[in-house]
């Protein structure tokens, strides 16, 4: 089963690269674009069929080494 | 203890690569450092074979995921209890830069209730610049006294060390900011803050990242966790300063770094 | 799997097409001479064989068309510190009694052009297993680049804006370099329109290694054993050395498998463990695995020992388990390097590299007749003559001079210097270059003793040549700079190119280091037109012209054809890397002015010389009298300044070069935040716009200690002005009595910081 966990910077957390890429897009003249965001996304193939406790061995990988919960949450989907 | 006698445990895993430095440091001052790749210590090595720990900087498995995480991760899972043992000893716990980082992503800084907090309660976030920074920076000696590793540096001092990296913004939870900085400032584990040349508070670039209260360095309540994003192993003679052909200088102004962690080991041990 | 190619049934057209077809950029005179190789063998080759054949006769691997020019030239000026020059990868030079230390230099421009991060990365990558194969342990990065202006405003289909590559080149490099923790030091940034459709990326790495550790690129004997070490083997990187050797067009771009990611955390391990077993004296010899790969390595350490060799193919670990074996043998997969191994030390340096968790395989060994086979699955499929595979054709191509009128045309002298100045400061080529320095980790190690930005704290200006201190035991030290003026090349490729030689040793004088050695990189276009050619040939004419005279040997270097696109070919572009030795660290000096009173001098004269300059550009005149070189003058004013230097007697000193001395002095004052009283009138009889901005080659700017002005006179006989002293917060600068120049510093400061910021964010 794969899972894609996607790691956000929480509201409010500065995010330069994502403002550096809409200063970058704006130059090249692509004046409409207003917010740029940064994420990452992590696609994990995981050797069970079990969804309940996939999800739960997502929770854990992302507490243990994926995500920082001073900055940032995650969002996992399950394909 | 006698100086020739500490060991000092270099630790390092793929990517790392300021070691040389930091061992150079300890070798200049007569101490016994040598290199130990996180995986000896699963085997053949024991943490307490040595009276200090120190995680260098670079590029820990490519600082993949976040600066530091995956260097935590690993020593979390094989070396957590050791770990907690080594610090609750007294033992002094240093991190510079990606070290730095590292200790931040393992609990073990700022620790404010255990000597290694479950998940991070700090974070090391990408510069404002979005850029990587190599650059001199002034840091301001804020500790009264309780961090190890700069008692030979006199309080409100400014001293010189050079900053290289891209993810060296400290940051609180945005919701817990204000308290958790009440709580370094009044455990006195604000060692080191980024300063101008008139030894003001300043903005960018003398505060190369944008950390809040312009932070360095920080160490834990006890004062034998210290990390700092500067690298003051870079420092350590004054020709390595960058302005050295205009102020000239002896020694460096890392080396008393280095001094102060062996003359606590000396004392203690 | 293996397919057998119908090579001697075919005609002329076929055989075109045949090359074409895989990809071998061999022509058809090269395809005859297989034809007629296997003829003669009364048999057809197989596609391995075709492959390897293509690799080893491309201008990458062979220079089959420089080679001569290059002999001519550039090679063989003999000098006491050689130890190893031009034969290998990497030039190994004598740095004291027991150490040496290795220059490499690389151009990797096409692969830059089509993918700046990874082309640039891998870049790097390359030319540290150059240095590592010596047995050194790298202590300093370079890296020269050059692109089309920043504010381009269309590019040419197919080619890429400017400003996306200036970035991912920089990042590329950025984050190899940073990541295997060796300081990028010096390079050079030059935007020019001659480099939209190619940009330039040379770069280049230093080392140091115990004399008693240098290892040969070589198999020792028959028996040796050859070791692959580092990281798999993929699909990527294949065909970059026949790549490199064609223009690019529209549909390079589909090539894109020339280019590869680097992957600097397998690379770090792998520099150790390679260095490991090296300064163990376990190794026989040792090679990186670059252009053309397994191919290249293997015929070419065999045939430096004097013998052949048989791989067994089907051992080399792959990334892709389905690759064919022509692909496994042409693959230039990064991080890989092979090793020459006696029997008797396999066991201990498989160990060494277990430790470092890096993967170690036999793949073959060294055979006692000159001949290359391979086994894939127990069968043979590739044998060959070793002679007929690397001795690749040479090349006379016809070359052509264009004569170069030297006159200036007549032009108005301006009115307001001033202007002109604060102009010439924020042209994108002599602005700061902040924004590329300090996103490299220039201080890693600790050994960078002087910087690449010097100066007040957050007041800087750039360095001449950087200085490393590569030993912990001795305060000697390595200066490093990279120079070339590509203005100059363009109008005139042999006073061009002498400039480059001779702005390089002002470089290394300026901080008081001796010129010791030169790496070049030469980047020209297609040499199958003859005018391309005879830049080729006038630019190393010239650099040999110099280099000799001054008794400073080239000890490696590199040359990058066919760097032309459809509508034009990029400047030619010789990029000088020069190394120079400094007795003690401690007696270095900056560029920046330090002190109130000091006496400011100029060394060497001004002559009216403007073709290629920053000044006559922004008129937007054009001239064609490039700086001419008397490298005599060089070397006695050099000598004279680097005695003055380790006299003490120099507070600051700066080269003389884009922009003339009215730069010059600017660049002082904005790093030692301090002004400067100057007056013109001392150097001569000129018109005053030509004693400001004429670029006249070997001429510094000295600050001399106050009390020791006397002393420093006494070095010199003739070719030195006291133009004026430091102090005031303004650069004023008067010839006789009129004011010619008077702006505050910090103008000047703002005005030079701002430019590449401002296009890069």
């Amino acid at each position: 089963m794969e899972a894609d966990v996607t790691i956000i910077l929480k509201k409010g957390v500065a995010d330069p690269e994502g403002s550096n890429v809409k200063k970058a897009l704006n130059l090249l003249g692509f004046d409409e674009v207003r917010k740029v965001q940064t994420m990452k996304t992590f696609r994990i193939d995981l050797a069970t069929e079990d969804r309940g406790k996939a999800k739960k061995d997502i929770d854990e990988m992302c507490k243990k080494l994926l995500a920082n919960p001073v900055i940032q949450t995650y969002r996992v989907e399950i394909r | 203890m006698d100086t020739d006698d500490i060991r000092v445990a270099v630790l390092l895993i793929e990517g790392t690569n300021n070691e040389g430095e930091v061992y150079l440091a300890f070798k200049r001052l007569g101490a016994e450092p040598e290199f130990v790749h996180l995986k000896q210590l699963m085997h053949e090595k024991d943490i307490f074979d040595y009276q200090c720990l120190m995680i260098p900087g670079g590029f820990s498995a490519g600082d993949y995921i976040r600066a530091g995480a995956i260097f935590a991760a690993r020593m979390k899972s094989t070396l957590c209890k050791k770990l907690i043992e080594f610090a609750k000893n007294g033992y002094p716990v240093g991190g510079i830069c990606n070290g730095f980082q590292v200790l931040v992503e393992l609990g073990l800084l700022p620790a404010f209730d255990s000597v290694m907090s479950n998940y991070p309660q700090a974070a090391l976030a990408i510069n404002d610049s979005s850029r990587f920074e190599c650059r001199p920076t002034l840091l301001k000696h804020e500790s009264k006294g309780n961090c190890i590793f700069t008692k030979k540096i006199p309080y409100q001092e400014v001293v010189l060390m050079p900053s290289a990296h891209a993810e060296g913004k400290f940051l609180f939870p945005l919701e817990k900011k204000d308290e958790y900085l009440q709580y370094l400032i009044d455990n006195d584990q604000v060692v080191f803050r980024y300063v101008g040349p008139q030894g003001d508070y300043a903005g960018y670039p003398w505060n190369p990242n944008g950390s809040i209260h312009n932070i360095a360095s920080i160490c834990s309540p006890e004062g034998n966790v210290f990390g700092m994003m500067p690298h003051p192993e870079r420092v350590f003679y004054g020709f390595t300063h960058p302005d050295w052909t205009r102020v000239h200088k002896e020694n460096g102004d890392g080396k008393a770094v280095f001094e102060s962690v062996l003359d606590y080991i000396r004392r203690k041990f | 799997m293996l397919y057998e190619v119908d090579l001697i049934g075919a005609d002329d057209q076929q055989l075109l097409k045949i090359s074409e077809e895989a990809q071998l950029g061999l022509s058809l005179s090269e395809m005859r001479r297989i034809k007629k190789h296997f003829l003669e063998k009364k048999r057809n080759p197989t596609d391995i064989e075709l492959q390897s054949l293509g690799q080893a006769w491309s201008e990458h691997c062979c220079y089959k068309c420089s080679t001569q020019i290059l002999k001519k030239f550039v090679f063989g000026i003999d000098a006491p510190q050689n130890i190893l020059v031009i034969k290998e990868d990497a030039g190994v030079v004598e740095f004291d009694e027991d150490h040496a230390y290795v220059v490499a230099l690389e151009s990797h421009n096409h692969p830059s052009a089509i993918e700046p991060y990874g082309g640039a990365a891998t870049g790097i990558g390359g030319i540290l297993r150059d240095v590592v194969c010596m047995g050194a342990q790298p202590v300093a990065l370079i890296d020269p680049l050059f692109f089309g202006p920043l504010d381009s405003s269309h590019v040419p289909r197919g080619v890429k804006h400017p400003r996306y590559l200036f970035s991912g080149v920089v990042s590329g490099i950025r984050d190899y370099g940073n990541r295997v923790g060796i300081p990028t030091v010096a390079g050079m940034v030059y935007f020019d329109e001659g480099y939209i459709g190619n940009c330039v990326v040379n770069v280049g790495c230093i080392g140091v290694v115990k004399k008693k550790h240098i290892i040969r690129s070589r198999v020792k004997k028959p028996g040796d054993l050859l070791v692959l070490v580092g990281g798999k083997t993929g699909r990527d990187g294949i065909h970059g050395v026949t790549f490199a050797s064609a223009e690019l067009n529209e549909s390079s771009e589909e090539l894109r498998g020339a280019v590869q990611l680097g992957d600097p955390i397998t690379k770090e391990p792998l520099i150790h463990a390679c260095l490991e077993v090296s300064n163990k004296g376990l190794l026989e010899g040792m090679k990186d695995l670059g252009g053309g790969g397994l191919s290249c390595v293997v015929g070419e350490m065999a045939l430096a020992g004097g013998y052949g060799a048989e791989v067994e193919l089907d051992r080399v670990p792959l990334k892709d388990v389905d690759m064919v074996p022509w692909e496994i043998w042409v693959s230039e997969s990064q991080e890989r390097m092979m090793l020459a191994v006696d029997p008797k030390n396999l066991k201990e340096v498989s160990k060494i590299f277990e430790e470092w968790d890096v993967n170690s395989t036999v793949i073959g060994k060294a055979i006692d007749e000159k001949i290359q086979r391979i086994f894939y699955g127990g069968k043979k499929i590739f044998e060959m003559d070793m002679e007929f595979l690397t001795k690749a054709p040479v090349y006379n191509k016809p070359f052509q001079i264009k004569a170069i009128e030297r006159k200036d045309p007549p032009f108005e002298e301006p009115d307001d210097y001033g202007k002109i100045l604060l102009r010439l400061l924020s042209s994108p080529n002599i602005a700061s270059k902040e924004w590329v320095i300090r996103q490299y980790d220039h201080e890693v190690r600790a050994s960078t003793v002087i910087k690449p930005l010097q100066g007040v704290l957050g007041k800087n200006t750039h360095g001449d040549a950087t200085v490393i201190k590569p030993l912990e035991s001795s305060y000697r030290g390595l200066a490093i700079t990279a120079d070339v003026n590509p203005s100059y090349t363009k109008i005139d490729p042999f006073w061009g190119s002498a400039s480059a030689i001779d702005e390089v040793c002002r470089n290394l004088a300026s901080v008081g280091a001796i010129p010791h050695s030169f790496a070049d990189c030469l980047n020209f276009g297609n040499p199958e037109k003859p005018e391309r050619l005879g830049e080729l040939y006038s630019s190393a004419k010239a650099l040999g012209y110099v280099a000799k005279a001054l008794e400073i040997p080239f000890v490696s270097g590199n040359v990058s054809l066919y760097n032309e696109a459809p509508y034009g070919s990029i400047p030619p572009t010789p990029s000088i890397l020069g190394i120079g030795i400094v007795s003690d660290i401690r007696k270095c000096i900056t560029v920046d002015m330090k002190k109130e009173g000091n006496p400011i001098y100029l060394i060497g004269e001004t002559k009216k010389e403007f073709g290629g300059s920053e000044y006559l550009k922004l008129l937007g005149i054009s001239s064609k009298t490039v700086p001419v070189v008397d490298p005599k003058a060089l070397k006695k004013r050099m000598d004279s300044l680097i005695s003055a230097i380790k006299d003490g007697l120099i507070a600051s000193c700066h080269d003389v070069s884009e922009g003339g001395i009215a730069l010059c002095m600017a660049e002082m004052s904005i790093g030692g935040d301090i002004g400067a009283r100057i007056d013109t009138g001392i150097i001569g009889n000129m018109r005053v716009d030509h004693k400001l901005f004429s670029e006249s080659n070997t001429r510094w700017i000295v600050e001399v200690k106050h009390d020791l002005a006397r002393e420093f006179e006494k070095k010199f006989k003739g070719a030195l002005f006291r133009i004026g002293d430091v102090g005031g917060n303004n650069i004023l600068i008067k010839n006789d009595d009129r004011t010619l120049i008077d702006i505050p510093v910090k103008e000047l400061r703002d005005v030079w910081n701002a430019p590449i910021y401002d296009y890069m964010g």
